[in-house]
C-alpha cells in the first residue's frame, strides 16, 4: 500500500530527510511545502493521502492552520513532527483528527511507524 | 501624580460608612468604585480588575469571608488584594478565618483615615510588585520554552544533516562509520524530545527512551526486513537522573550495534535481548545478551571506540562491566548504583 505523502516543513534539511524516509518506507512525495499556501498549492493539484506537518512554518505561519485548511477543504489529514508539540498544540491538532505526533529530534523508526499507522487509517485497502 | 490613580472597590452594605470609606480613599487620590452586597463585589472584581478590595464582613447576601475566598479561589481574581474590615465587635476567630480564606489584612474599626490610606497603599504595592513577578515568570518561561525549541530543533537538524551526508558514501566501511555515528548521536540527542514536556526535567524515564532508542537501532540495521535479528526489550519503569540516563543510553547503543553486527546463531534468527532492571538494594543492571556463537573475541580484541566509550561510561555511572559466555550465549553486564536525582519539585 503506497501513498502519497505531502511534506510540510520549512527547513530544508529536515525536509530531505523525512523524504528520504518516506521513500525509504516505498512511498511517495507528493512535494515538500513550506508554509500553508505552499501545502494548499501542492494539494490543490493533487490530494495527498495525508501530510507531514511541522508547527511552526517559514515567514512565521503555523503548521496547524495549514493542517486547518487541507482538513476543512478535502479531508487531508495530518501527522504532526514538531519540536514543539505542548497540550494546546496537541489539542488543536486532534480537532482535526491527526494522525499522529512525533517530537523533534526524531528517531526515524518513528516516523515510519507513524506513517504506517496512518497509512492502515486513511489508505483504502 | 500623573499616572493614572489606582482603584480601589469599596465594599459594605452601609451608606454611611461606605461613603466615609469612599472619602478618606478620594482624598488619598485613589479612584473608589463601590458595591453593596457580595454578588455584586464579584461581579464588579471579575469586570474591572481593581488591584484592591476593601470588603467589609457583614454584608447582606453573602459573607465577606465568603466573597474573599471566591475572589481568591478565582484563577481570573485571585491576584486581587483583599482587605477585610469589620466593626468592634467581632471574634477573634471571624478574623482569623478571615485571613484563612485568603484575605490579604484586616483592620476593625473604627479606623483612622491615616491608618486606612497607609494599609491600602502598603496592599497596593505589594500588589505591583507581584505583577511585576509575575510578568518576569511569564517571560522566563517563554524565554525557556523558546530555547527548549531551538536546542530540540538543532539536534534534528545535525541528525538530518548526518542522515543526508551519510548517504553519499559508497565505501562500506566509511558508510559503517558513518552509521555508527549517527547512531551515537541520536541516542544522545533523542533524550531531548522527551525532557522538557516531562513534570521532571530533572530525570528520564528509561523504558521509553530505551524502547525507541532500540527500534531506531533495529530500523538502521536494516535487519528487520529479512527478519535476521529480533530484539526483546525488558526494561523497568525507571528514572534515572539525566546524565545517567545519557550514559546507559550509549551503553545499550554501542552493546545493541556490536550484538546486530556479530550475533550470528548457528540457526535461525538472532535474538538480542536488552534489560535493565533493579538489582540487589540500590543497584540497578543493565544487560545485553545475544544469542549468537559469539567468535572467540576477549575485550581487547574489539577495543574499538565502542569498547572504550563502554569502559568510560561504565565509570561515569560508578559501575562495574562483567561479562558472562555460556554455550550459544554472550552476555554483557554493567551493575551501577541507583543514584536520585535532585528533587526537581520541592513539596510545598
Amino acid at each position: 500500500m503506497a501513498a502519497t505523502i505531502l511534506i510540510v516543513e520549512d527547513q530544508v534539511l529536515i525536509a530531505w530527510h523525512l523524504s528520504d524516509l518516506v521513500e525509504g518506507a516505498g512511498h511517495r512525495v507528493l512535494a515538500i511545502a513550506r508554509d500553508p499556501a505552499e501545502a494548499m498549492e501542492a494539494a490543490s493539484r493533487e490530494r495527498p493521502d495525508f501530510a507531514l506537518m511541522d508547527i511552526r512554518l517559514h515567514g512565521g505561519t503555523s503548521g496547524l492552520e495549514a493542517a486547518r485548511m487541507l482538513f476543512e477543504c478535502w479531508g487531508v489529514r495530518s501527522i504532526y513532527i514538531s519540536a514543539n508539540l505542548d497540550p494546546s498544540t496537541r489539542a488543536q491538532a486532534e480537532q482535526l483528527q491527526a494522525l499522529g505526533f512525533v517530537g523533534k529530534p526524531f528517531l526515524p523508526a518513528e516516523v515510519i511507524a507513524a506513517i504506517d499507522r496512518a497509512v492502515k487509517t486513511v489508505v483504502p485497502l | 501624580m500623573s499616572e493614572t490613580p489606582e482603584t480601589i472597590l469599596n465594599v459594605n452594605d452601609n451608606e454611611a460608612a461606605r461613603y466615609a470609606t469612599t472619602r478618606i480613599l478620594h482624598r488619598a487620590g485613589f479612584k473608589v468604585l463601590e458595591a453593596g452586597t457580595g454578588s455584586e463585589a464579584l461581579q464588579i472584581t471579575r469586570e474591572d480588575l481593581p488591584p484592591l478590595v476593601i470588603l467589609d464582613i457583614n454584608l447582606p447576601d453573602v459573607s465577606g469571608v465568603e466573597v474573599c475566598r471566591r475572589i481568591k479561589t478565582d484563577p481570573a481574581t485571585a491576584s486581587t488584594m483583599v482587605l477585610q474590615m469589620s466593626a468592634t465587635n467581632i471574634a477573634v476567630i471571624d478574623r482569623v478565618n478571615a485571613l484563612a480564606a485568603g484575605a490579604d489584612s484586616f483592620l476593625v474599626e473604627p479606623v483612622e483615615p491615616e491608618e486606612l490610606e497607609a494599609v491600602s497603599r502598603a496592599l497596593l504595592r505589594l500588589h505591583r510588585s507581584e505583577a511585576a513577578l509575575r510578568r518576569s515568570l511569564a517571560e522566563r518561561e517563554l524565554l525557556l520554552k523558546e530555547v527548549n525549541h531551538r536546542v530540540k530543533n538543532s539536534l534534528q537538524l545535525v541528525l538530518s544533516m548526518l542522515s543526508l551526508q551519510g548517504h553519499r558514501f559508497k565505501d562500506p566501511e566509511t558508510r559503517e562509520l558513518f552509521t555508527k555515528a549517527i547512531s551515537r548521536v541520536t541516542a544522545i540527542a533523542a533524550i531531548h524530545e522527551r525532557l522538557y514536556q516531562d513534570a521532571d526535567p530533572l530525570t528520564v524515564e528509561m523504558h521509553t527512551y530505551l524502547t525507541g532508542l532500540c527500534a531506531e537501532l533495529v530500523r538502521a540495521s536494516g535487519m528487520e526486513e529479512n527478519a535476521q535479528a529480533s530484539l526483546q526489550i525488558d526494561v523497568e519503569q525507571m528514572r534515572l537522573p539525566t546524565e545517567h540516563g545519557v550514559a546507559v543510553a550509549l551503553v545499550v547503543n554501542e552493546l545493541v550495534m556490536n550484538a546486530l553486527k556479530h550475533a550470528q546463531p548457528t540457526s535461525g534468527p538472532a535474538i538480542i535481548n536488552v534489560r535493565l532492571v533493579r538489582h540487589g538494594s540500590g543497584q540497578v543492571r543493565l544487560s545485553v545478551a545475544d544469542n549468537g556463537a559469539t567468535p572467540e573475541q576477549t575485550s581487547s580484541e574489539v577495543a574499538g571506540l565502542g569498547t572504550q566509550l563502554i569502559r568510560m561510561l561504565a565509570r561515569q555511572l560508578n559501575g562495574t562491566v562483567s561479562i558472562e559466555r555460556n554455550a550459544g550465549t554472550y552476555a554483557v553486564h554493567v551493575t551501577f548504583p541507583l543514584q536520585s536525582a535532585v528533587s526537581w519539585r520541592q513539596p510545598y
